[in-house]
């Protein structure tokens, strides 16, 4: 019964961040199986450590950290196995074009999605939070760590960036 | 309006804008009165809007739950708990433990079915007619906890499944069972439309104090917007005073959508204010 009631708790923390995790690591790794995988794995080693959350002063930043470190993670290794197959990117890429990812690339929608793929990692991570998660500047501290003056700057930038990739793509060709 | 739009436009791009400034540009851009020369930042704005609704699949939310507590996950399937429990019991960790579950499934379905003869057969004395009626009756329940029965979820069409949901309510004294089997694909189901019919199929058992704490709890979990609210005026009207701090929660969530919200607190006002 105790363990129940644990799971309770942690069901109650721990459950309304889902909706955001899994959009961070949709995100990240551009696949929805994919980023479904990647945030059961960050709930149960929050759960095999549940003892320590008590000394976090923010579980939900706590758990975007992780979830941003494992999508990473699992980026990189993606990226060393394709590289050590030395296959050709291009054909790889074609390869594993899920559904939903050629749906992604017939709109406005989809080109979004995969012009913020490429932004650098940095201006990713925090545009997401702000533009899409609405978070306030300190909870993005809290997140990254980063202080108040370089977050505005990355968030400039990156939202410039996007726009830009975004005109060039659709060929507006005038700069705002 | 469009030169305020503009100036925030700018310091939008300049990294300076405060969330509500940002929700005003959101809003804006999605409200289909865009002039020509700010057309090509709609995308933008657009595509942030529309990402923040992403969810996970209701099947994610289970098989969590399942990782989490692989017990209580298991004692939840409906037609083969009773069975199940007992021969887990004595074979704990064995890796045969699916197998025996459904022997224990096998077992107990049989048992049922010579159960329901013999009580026809108990009863046939009493009337060919009422025991005729019966016999049809228990098919009937029997066929709607086939089609609801969690394994089936993959070989069952939504369709099927929702038929079993109504069908459930017009049976006359429905047992545990049934509100129980109700419940999970509430919860479960993979299919909006078939969570949306056991909703309103629960609230014909919504005196049962189990179901009240179920409807309750499940209000916690869904985030499908229809369901939200089919939940909470389900809750409303049988004034379920417990449910105050999930209204109360979900008023407050601002990942939920913005009409759910309004319902959560038109169902706080009338729960307080309808004594």
């Amino acid at each position: 019964m105790p363990l129940n009631m644990d799971l309770k708790a942690f069901n109650q923390r721990i459950l309304p961040v889902q909706g955001r995790l899994f959009r961070l690591a949709q995100m990240f790794l551009r696949n929805r199986e994919e980023a479904e995988d990647a945030i059961q794995d960050v709930f149960l080693r929050l759960w095999t450590n549940r003892k320590q959350l008590e000394s976090y002063q923010s579980v939900e930043a706590l758990a975007v950290q992780m979830t941003k470190n494992l999508c990473l993670d699992r980026l990189k290794s993606h990226h060393k196995q394709k590289t050590s197959n030395e296959t050709d990117m291009v054909a790889m890429q074609a390869a594993d074009v899920s559904p939903y990812r050629q749906v992604e690339n017939s709109d406005s929608a989809g080109l979004m999605h995969r012009l913020i793929g490429e932004l650098p990692e940095q201006q990713k991570l925090v545009l997401h939070l702000r533009d899409v998660e609405e978070y306030t500047l300190e909870e993005i501290e809290e997140v990254t760590g980063l202080s108040n003056a370089n977050i505005r700057t990355i968030l400039s930038r990156a939202r410039q960036k996007l726009r830009e990739n975004y005109l060039k793509a659709e060929n507006y060709g005038t700069g705002y | 309006m469009e030169p305020d739009i503009e100036k925030l436009l700018e310091k939008y791009y300049d990294g300076e804008t405060s969330l509500e400034e940002e929700r005003a540009l959101k809003q804006f851009f999605q409200s289909g009165q865009v002039p020509e020369h700010l057309q090509s930042h709609a995308a933008q704005f657009g595509y942030f809007a529309n990402a923040r609704k992403e969810q996970p699949s209701l099947n994610f939310n289970h098989e969590l739950a399942m990782r989490l507590d692989p017990r209580a996950a298991r004692a939840d399937r409906p037609a083969v708990a009773q069975g199940a429990q007992g021969t887990q019991g004595l074979n704990p960790g064995l890796g045969g433990g699916r197998w025996m579950l459904r022997v224990a499934a096998g077992l107990a379905l049989l048992i049922v079915g010579f159960g329901a003869g013999w009580l026809v057969q108990s009863r046939s004395e009493n009337g060919a007619l009422l025991a005729a009626l019966e016999e049809k009756e228990a098919g009937q329940v029997a066929e709607m906890k086939k089609v609801l029965a969690f394994e089936q979820m993959n070989s069952t069409s939504a369709s099927e499944r929702i038929q079993a949901v109504n069908h459930s309510y017009t049976i006359p004294d429905a047992d545990r069972d049934i509100t129980q089997l109700l419940i999970n694909t509430l919860n479960f189901d993979p299919n909006v439309n078939v969570r949306l019919a056991a909703c309103q199929a629960l609230t014909h058992f919504a005196d049962e104090a189990e179901v009240k704490e179920a409807l309750i709890q499940s209000l916690a979990i869904q985030t499908d917007p229809n369901i939200q609210i089919s939940l909470i005026e389900a809750l409303v009207a049988i004034k379920e005073k417990r449910a105050l701090d999930q209204f109360q929660q979900l008023a407050r969530d601002q990942e939920v959508l913005d009409v759910v919200r309004l319902k959560a607190t038109e169902g706080m006002n009338r729960l307080t204010t309808d004594v």
